[in-house]
């Protein structure tokens, strides 16, 4: 399975009330394309979303918040995650779209492949942790997602994905666009 | 030095709710009277970078929050401020230690950043403020004028002895 049909799936599963922050590059993209609109699509600021998610699921207690990001992006903010293990925050959901690779730019290699997301996540102090590689298995069991979206804990899923053959246009609006909207949904 | 008490205070009066960033001796008083404050939640960061995005979603929920760091951290927040904050016109309250100049003479680890501190600032782009115990709050509401009106990040530079004895 690669990350957009992941995305695809994650669309089943959702409300629409849901607040999404999505990393930049191909996954926010992809959110844009897939998710309901509108929501927080990151242009810049690699690295971040993990805070970002966070500090809106403070804000915002009363709603899901799902931050979905690339391994790239959540590698390179890794600390925040610990912040995340640290606050504990119920309503905060991070979907980690794992290919090994900075996809948006020419799939070079990340050093993803070394790591165990689910170890790893759970000694940062975040208790429900699921990882799955779906390079090998074909399909998600239909709970998984459904448990992700729903259940009302800390969550962070780990998907390990083929990289995707779409090539997906920039987000038409400007990023103060992108906030304005997201402010008035 | 200005009472932290009444300065926290004062900025939960102007609508702010929470507190992150990483921790400066120089706002050593600052950070005893955040753990006692019941307005202003207080989160601990790993890095500045990351205070700004927790802050910056936290306002794209629809609250104000402000972010307390050294002005080493100015160096670590380039991305943050000109990628999200400024780009997506979020207003952004931050105090940063001014460190690096007379006090810090046995600290050679603060100099070149104290020499470039506001040299860094112009070149963001980043209006700034030195805050000084006479007027203090004039300065504030000064800054939060002009956070407001542009709706983009603003800087309080504080010096040793104000925000901490």
């Amino acid at each position: 399975m690669k990350g957009a049909e992941v995305i695809q799936k994650l669309n089943e599963y959702l409300t629409g009330e849901e607040l999404i922050v999505s990393s930049n590059g191909n996954v926010s993209r992809q959110a844009y394309n897939f998710l309901p609109q509108p929501q927080v699509y990151l242009r810049g600021s690699m690295g971040l979303p993990v805070s970002i998610g966070l500090g809106l699921a403070i804000s915002q207690p009363k709603k899901k918040v799902i931050v979905i990001t690339g391994d790239g992006n959540f590698l390179m903010g890794l600390s925040s995650v610990t912040t995340v293990g640290f606050a504990k925050q119920n309503n905060l959901r991070i979907l980690i779209i794992d290919n090994e690779s900075y996809a948006t730019t020419g799939c070079q290699e990340t050093v993803s492949s070394a790591l165990n997301y689910g170890e790893m996540v759970k000694g940062m102090g975040i208790e429900s942790v699921m990882s799955i590689d779906l390079t090998k298995e074909k399909e998600m069991t239909s709970d998984l997602l459904d448990q992700f979206v729903n259940k009302e804990e800390l969550q962070v899923l780990h998907i390990r994905v083929e990289i995707d053959d779409i090539n997906l246009e920039n987000i038409p609006w400007h990023p103060i666009e992108i906030k304005e909207n997201f402010q008035n949904r | 030095m200005i009472d932290t008490e009444q300065f926290l205070s004062f900025l939960s009066e102007q609508g702010f709710s929470l507190a992150t960033g990483v921790p400066c001796s120089y706002f050593k008083d600052t950070f005893v009277s955040l753990e006692k404050s019941k307005e202003i939640n207080y989160i601990p960061a790993t890095r500045e970078d990351e205070a700004v995005g927790i802050i910056c979603g936290y306002f794209l929920g629809g609250k104000n929050g402000f972010l307390i760091l050294q002005n080493s951290g100015l160096a670590t927040i380039g991305d943050a401020l000109t990628s999200l904050a400024q780009l997506y016109k979020i207003p952004l309250l931050m105090f940063v230690s001014y460190r690096g100049l007379e006090p810090d003479a046995d600290f050679p680890e603060h100099l070149v950043m104290g020499d470039v501190t506001e040299d860094v600032l112009e070149a963001y782009q980043i209006p700034y403020w030195i805050l000084c115990e006479e007027n203090w709050k004039n300065t504030m509401e000064q800054a939060l004028k002009v956070m407001k009106d542009s709706s983009l990040p603003v800087c309080v530079l504080v010096k040793m002895g104000v925000l901490s004895q």
